[in-house]
């Protein structure tokens, strides 16, 4: 024949379907006798004119022409299938009818053939149907049409073989798919061919690559710095993931990106159905959050450290300082376990803080509680909701925790009528912030005659600033004591 | 010829190429309709080229012709197929017609 081999295959849908009308108004016009010669190839395959001469030269045209076609009578019986067609189902060459196409079809597509035979009778119809050949499923396109045979109606149908075209629709359809997947995807993501050039990249790789990676090669638009030896690079990675191999989660920095600059990379093959990997696919998934909440960790396990240390350090003064002012094993263990409660009693309050600042009365009602539970009405406190930061507030725990001793050894505690005044003054032209410790009401007050630990501690504890300190007094009346909390120390509300 | 018949186009006549096979029966009818559609025509409307197979058969090739008569809309594009005798003038004319699908 001179009809081109099919290459049905490489047309599109809109070609295919003119192809088969084209093939149809053929038919058509030999049927009703509108054409009188045929294009045909001889044994020495060269074209030439065969003039249509009677019955039998419809027939050989119809047995050449490699368009399924079958024909029957107005009772469905199959009156003639082509060479074509037999050969497309697999059907006998000799003797073929109705129940070898039967059996040639399954039930879904056996049910789709009655329907078009029965609608076809009217008018032109078509339908697809699938089936299996073998292993391999196959699509045909049928057209059926009414055929006027003698005084009978007959239906003339036709069998179009477009399984290539719907395998096509269908990787086109997966293909979208995968496109869609890969863009709804929060990590970003990189496909690359077999030479490592990207071909797709979703929008999120627009917070580590600024411009358009697609068709360059990844290594050159993602610089990665691994942190590893040197040994792997980006290239090494992508060749990796092509040759066959996974890699996952390895850390990465990439210095240039505009705003994720940490990220956990992994790359494994990309492979289309059961073949060798066609290219790879990159995942990056942003670290940056990670990582700073790795950074917050470290500085504040550092800051813990220090200020073990620094309590350490403190504790381990106090428990020196104790044992050499008290003379006895008893007066050391009272006196030094009450100061260590008064230096928990702050850290505790701290730490329900945050290590943030706390108020004054807070400080000194954790440190009066153990003395002045029983009669708060001795205890007068004004003044004192001005917050301290945790320099100042353990100094100050430690100071109030002394003179409450002491009031409660020798002072305004120490009798049931006496009273003790905490109350804040502050001076604009002052660098601190003055608290004034006022008893009054206990016993005459002799000034020790020595210096003991407590002293020191109520003196020395806020001088670790020129501003701060404090100054104690022993007038007859009461014990007078003015401490300077640091301004640099004291939150301003 | 009918090429004669039509003289030559004012401005871009459909080319038209008609395929016969010597002097069968619808050879010739389908030659003489299309020279009565052209005459019923404006002249220089269309240009047409009769090609015999019968003479040439490797001329096939170009249109892909299988059957014998047929009319080619060569130009202007996309090429439109008639098969058969164009006895059926009204369906000459929508094939011919540019746009016509």
């Amino acid at each position: 024949m001179a009809i081109a081999e099919s290459g049905y295959d490489t047309l599109s849908a809109e070609e295919l379907r003119h192809r088969l009308e084209e093939a149809e108004d053929t038919l058509r016009a030999i049927r009703e006798g509108e054409v009188d010669a045929l294009m045909v190839r001889n044994p020495r395959r060269e074209d030439e004119v065969f003039t249509l001469e009677g019955d039998a030269s419809y027939y050989a045209f119809m047995e050449a022409m490699n368009l399924g076609a079958a024909a029957f009578d107005e009772e469905n019986r199959l009156l003639y299938a082509n060479k074509a067609l037999r050969e497309l189902l697999q059907l006998p060459a000799d003797q073929v009818d109705a129940n070898h196409l039967r059996a040639a079809l399954d039930d879904v597509s056996r049910e789709t053939v009655i329907a078009l035979m029965k609608d076809a009778r009217e008018a032109k119809r078509t339908a697809e149907i699938a089936m299996l050949v073998g292993s391999d499923e196959m699509h045909l396109l049928l057209s059926a049409a009414p055929l006027q045979l003698g005084v009978n109606r007959g239906l003339a149908i036709t069998f179009t073989d477009i399984t290539a075209k719907v395998r096509a629709a269908a990787a086109e359809a997966s293909e979208r798919a995968a496109h869609s997947i890969i863009n709804s995807a929060n990590e970003a993501v990189v496909v690359c061919d077999v030479n490592g050039i990207v071909t797709h990249a979703n929008a999120a790789v627009a917070a580590i690559y600024a411009g358009n990676p697609v068709g360059e090669a990844f290594a050159d638009v993602i610089q990665l710095n691994l942190p590893m030896t040197g040994l792997l690079q980006a290239d090494d990675i992508v060749s990796l993931a092509i040759s066959g191999s996974s890699v996952q989660g390895i850390e990465a920095t990439v210095p240039d990106a505009p705003r994720v600059k940490d990220v956990l990379i992994s790359a494994a093959p990309l492979r289309v159905g059961s073949d060798k990997a066609s290219g790879c696919v990159i995942t990056m998934v942003d670290l940056s959050q990670r990582k700073a909440a790795e950074k917050q960790q470290l500085l504040l396990m550092g800051e813990l450290d220090h200020r073990v240390k620094n309590t350490l350090a403190l504790v381990l003064s106090i428990c020196k300082r104790t044992a050499s002012t008290e003379e006895t094993v008893d007066g050391f263990q009272v006196a030094f376990s009450g100061r260590i409660q008064a230096l928990a009693a702050t850290h505790n309050l701290l730490a329900d803080n945050n290590w943030s600042s706390i108020s004054i009365a807070e400080v000194v009602s954790a440190e009066l509680d153990p003395f002045v539970s029983s009669a708060q009405a001795r205890l007068r406190v004004e003044g004192l909701d001005a917050m301290v930061m945790p320099r100042a507030a353990i100094a100050l725990g430690l100071v109030v925790h002394e003179l409450a001793t002491n009031a409660v050894k020798y002072g305004a505690l120490s009798n049931d009528t006496g009273r003790v005044q905490v109350k804040v003054t502050k001076n604009e032209d002052e660098a601190w912030l003055g608290i004034e410790w006022l008893e009054s009401g206990g016993p005459v007050v002799q000034p020790p005659v020595k210096r003991g630990f407590g002293q020191t501690v109520i003196t020395r504890s806020l001088q670790y600033m020129a501003s701060g300190g404090a100054e104690i007094e022993y007038p007859s009346t009461g014990v007078r004591c003015r401490l300077r909390v640091p301004d640099e120390d004291v939150v301003s509300a | 010829m009918i090429d004669d018949a039509l003289g030559a186009a004012p401005s871009e006549p459909l080319k038209l190429v008609l395929y016969i096979a010597g002097q069968t029966p619808k050879s010739l009818a389908a030659i003489a309709n299309l020279e009565r559609i052209c005459a019923e025509t404006e002249p220089g409307k269309y240009v047409v080229e009769v090609i015999d197979l019968k003479k040439d058969p490797k001329l096939a090739r170009e249109h892909n012709i299988v059957a014998i008569p047929t009319l080619v809309r060569q130009l202007p594009v996309p090429i439109r197929k008639i098969i058969g005798d164009l006895s059926d003038r009204e369906k000459v004319l929508v094939h011919l017609k540019v746009g016509a699908e």
